[in-house]
């Protein structure tokens, strides 16, 4: 009982609705990301149901990150079929679903690290900028109008925020969008993507990071209106 | 005085290296005089932060947001031929 309590513990800030399936369900695995009481041992589930307890959520957490389907089904195949291996391997430290996400986490690390060694000349016009849309004149000035956009606040500003901003990134040079999410949404340090992406001088990363998010806040700018 | 476009670069890199005193130093005065820079910096730090935040909850997608049902099948044969050719 003890380490249901700490569990709830843990849990507070989360809503009812995910404390109920900590307690009373899945013990934890709900909960995106989190690795559990350190006291806790996790079981694993059949493997045959591993893509319908977890699938969505991979295939989401691939998606976001290479920004296309058929690499993100792809990814999430590997992942299920590497976790079959590594079955007897599993400790019970993790939740399933943290599990099976750090798995998946190598995988896209490795599909990048493939693909660029693959076609590494290709990549500098993949990241070429439209120079014609410039946000600034000649002296350096700002030239588009800026009005601010406030953060989302109520959960449903939040889903159409996210919403125009998964449009506004699927406008981005695919490979823009890729550096962008690896650097944002999982923190990846500048020189490991820059490694990754065979990008060979930290400048030039800033220099593409800075262009991907001038063209993000203004494409935001436009279709986030408060 | 830097120009807003050095600025916004500025910004940028700022958010992901440390910057030199001198470059922070430019900055600082730029930032103090322009205010759409210092909207600038304000909006691509939202960026930042909600990015994190709906990653960290599984939301930088919608939840309808799915594998397909062709997807989905080939998954589970290719999962189905790996447990019998493991048993």
């Amino acid at each position: 009982m003890r380490i249901v309590e700490d569990n709830c513990l843990i849990v507070l800030p989360y809503t009812w609705h995910s404390i109920f399936n900590i307690i009373f369900i899945e013990n934890g695995s709900n909960n995106f990301n989190n690795n559990g009481g350190s006291e806790m041992r996790h079981e694993l589930s059949s493997p045959d149901q591993w893509l319908d307890l977890h699938g969505d959520i991979l295939y989401r957490y691939a998606f976001a990150r290479v920004r296309d389907s058929e690499m993100a089904e792809d990814l999430v195949q590997e992942t299920l079929l590497a976790a079959l291996k590594a079955n007897a391997r599993y400790a019970g430290e993790a939740s399933e679903r943290t599990w099976l996400i750090g798995i998946l986490k190598h995988k896209i690390i490795d599909h990048f690290r493939k693909s660029s060694r693959e076609k590494a000349q290709e990549f500098a016009g993949q990241f070429s900028d439209d120079e014609n849309n410039d946000y600034f004149d000649q002296q350096g000035n700002w030239q588009v109008d800026l009005s601010s956009w406030s953060k989302p606040d109520t959960s449903l500003e939040q889903e159409q925020f996210l919403d125009i901003l998964q449009h506004c990134i699927d406008r981005l040079p695919p490979k823009m969008a890729q550096l962008f999410m690896l650097r944002e949404l999982d923190g990846i340090e500048s020189e490991e993507i820059c490694q990754l992406m065979s990008i060979s001088t930290l400048n030039n990363f800033w220099v593409i990071l800075s262009r991907t998010r001038l063209q993000l806040r203004h494409c935001l700018d436009l279709k986030w209106l408060n | 005085m830097l120009t807003c476009k050095e600025a916004s670069h500025l910004i940028s890199k700022k958010l992901d290296v440390k910057l030199t005193w001198h470059e922070n130093l430019g900055l600082w005065l730029h930032i103090s005089l322009c205010s759409l820079c210092r909207r600038y910096l304000r909006d691509v730090k939202k960026l930042r932060s909600v990015i994190r935040a709906a990653g960290k909850s599984d939301q930088m997608l919608p939840e309808s947001f799915k594998l397909s049902e062709q997807a989905r099948t080939r998954i589970k044969q290719a999962l189905r031929k790996n447990m019998t050719d493991k048993n």
